[in-house]
């Protein structure tokens, strides 16, 4: 679940990316419809969904979200229908399920991927008929609710290997959503990391000190799978573990350091996206420049050798020498060439 | 173990170490264990050893199978 995150967390991106996503739901901010958010782990799915139900005129009614992925099987209907007293062992008072306490409002369907393929023929019913039944219940109940949706996973692919109902991927994916992992809008980290800073520095009293280039180099060249979540983490261990008033390289996680160490530099050449930024490049200096940035990545991993680093761009030995010289790359270590 | 091979996992992150006025030196290799020592800018920082510890032992231990101990002195 996303809830560590806060709801201006997501807001904060420049990025062309995060534009594209800010204008679109500002467009589905009067719609009904329901919503099919796409996203990795750590990108902000449920704070997106709550911004859609905040700005939609459902706000000042319940905004229930829930995780598919924490339920078993057989929890999973009780958990979103309810159920009476009786209906199984255990249940010992009726209980209202999620759509019912969400009844006016929006629910938030997280991880639907995790939903059984025997849940879902249930799941589309209430969706089509907008009632639902509590298990060991005989009364259908009217629901008016909202709903978005979340998965981490390609869902039409699922359709395709047959772990998802294509009636239901169609029923759902009426607005689709798709959030950008952090590694495609490489550009908001700096503001996310003074966005996170500030926020963490501040809760605990602090001034928020000066970060090196060092640590934001390291930042930016790192890949960050848990994507804006493990920002945000990284950022409240250093407001944790800073002692001298400026973010050094000390104060970071040192497996962030390793794996950033171990990605070619400059590998994101993004192009100008803001209109005033709008300036010739010329393309065959910037690629000759980006190949020779990798090449002498490779080299220098690979401690100078050669094969390694040819191995290591996945190009033929006599390629790259080829490559070195067009580049006008003097390979100083070529006397370690074991090839 | 030799000390080069301690030293070429310590060189991934030097760089960055460098920048920051800091570096982690190789004091001393015996047996499977090494002892590393902080300098510069960060050597003060306790939250520095603990960080850069971690990984530094972690990393050794991914690169060379037979690595036992980290000390920082």
């Amino acid at each position: 679940m996303t809830a560590t995150l806060t709801t201006e967390s997501l807001v904060v991106g420049r990025s062309a990316r995060m534009r594209a996503v800010f204008e679109f739901l500002h467009v589905i901010s009067n719609s009904d419809s329901t919503v099919l958010i796409t996203g990795e782990s750590g990108t902000g799915k449920e704070i997106t969904a709550s911004l859609i139900h905040q700005s939609s005129r459902r706000k000042h009614h319940p905004f229930v979200p829930v995780s598919c992925a924490l339920f078993s099987e057989t929890l999973i209907e009780s958990e979103l229908f309810g159920h009476e007293r009786g209906a199984f062992t255990g249940a010992i008072k009726d209980r209202p399920g999620r759509f019912e306490l969400a009844d006016t409002g929006t629910i938030f369907l997280d991880d639907i991927d995790d939903v059984p393929l025997s849940m879902q023929v249930k799941l589309l019913r209430v969706l089509q008929n907008r009632t639902i039944e509590r298990l060991g219940g005989t009364r259908t109940v009217p629901i008016n609710v909202r709903v978005l949706a979340g998965t981490k996973r390609n869902l039409k692919q699922m359709v395709v290997e047959g772990k998802f109902r294509e009636d239901l991927y169609y029923r759902l994916n009426v607005l689709p959503l798709v959030l950008p992992p952090l590694r495609e809008r490489r550009e908001d980290i700096p503001v996310l990391m003074e966005h996170f800073l500030q926020q963490y520095f501040r809760k605990s009293g602090e001034d928020i000190p000066r970060v090196s280039d060092a640590v934001l180099q390291a930042f930016m060249r790192y890949s960050w799978p848990g994507n804006v979540r493990e920002l945000e983490n990284a950022c409240e261990r250093i407001a944790q573990t800073c002692t001298c008033g400026t973010v050094r390289i000390g104060c970071m996680s040192a497996s962030i350091l390793f794996r950033a160490a171990s990605q070619p530099a400059d590998v994101v050449v993004s192009a100008p996206t803001a209109p005033q930024q709008v300036v010739p490049i010329a393309l065959d200096d910037r690629i000759r420049e980006l190949e020779s940035n990798l090449i002498s990545w490779a080299l220098k991993v690979s401690h100078g050798n050669k094969s390694r680093a040819a191995e290591l761009l996945q190009i033929k030995r006599s390629t790259l020498g080829d490559r070195i010289v067009r580049c006008g790359l003097t390979s100083h270590s070529s006397e370690e060439d074991s090839a | 173990m030799t000390k080069q091979q301690v030293e070429a996992v310590i060189e991934r992150i030097r760089p960055f170490l460098r920048a920051d006025g800091g570096d982690i030196e190789v004091v001393d290799v015996s047996g499977h264990s090494a002892d590393v020592k902080l300098t510069g800018m960060c050597a003060g920082c306790p939250s520095a050893h603990m960080t850069l510890y971690l990984g530094v032992e972690t990393a050794l231990r991914e690169a060379i199978p037979e690595f036992d101990t980290l000390r920082v002195v």
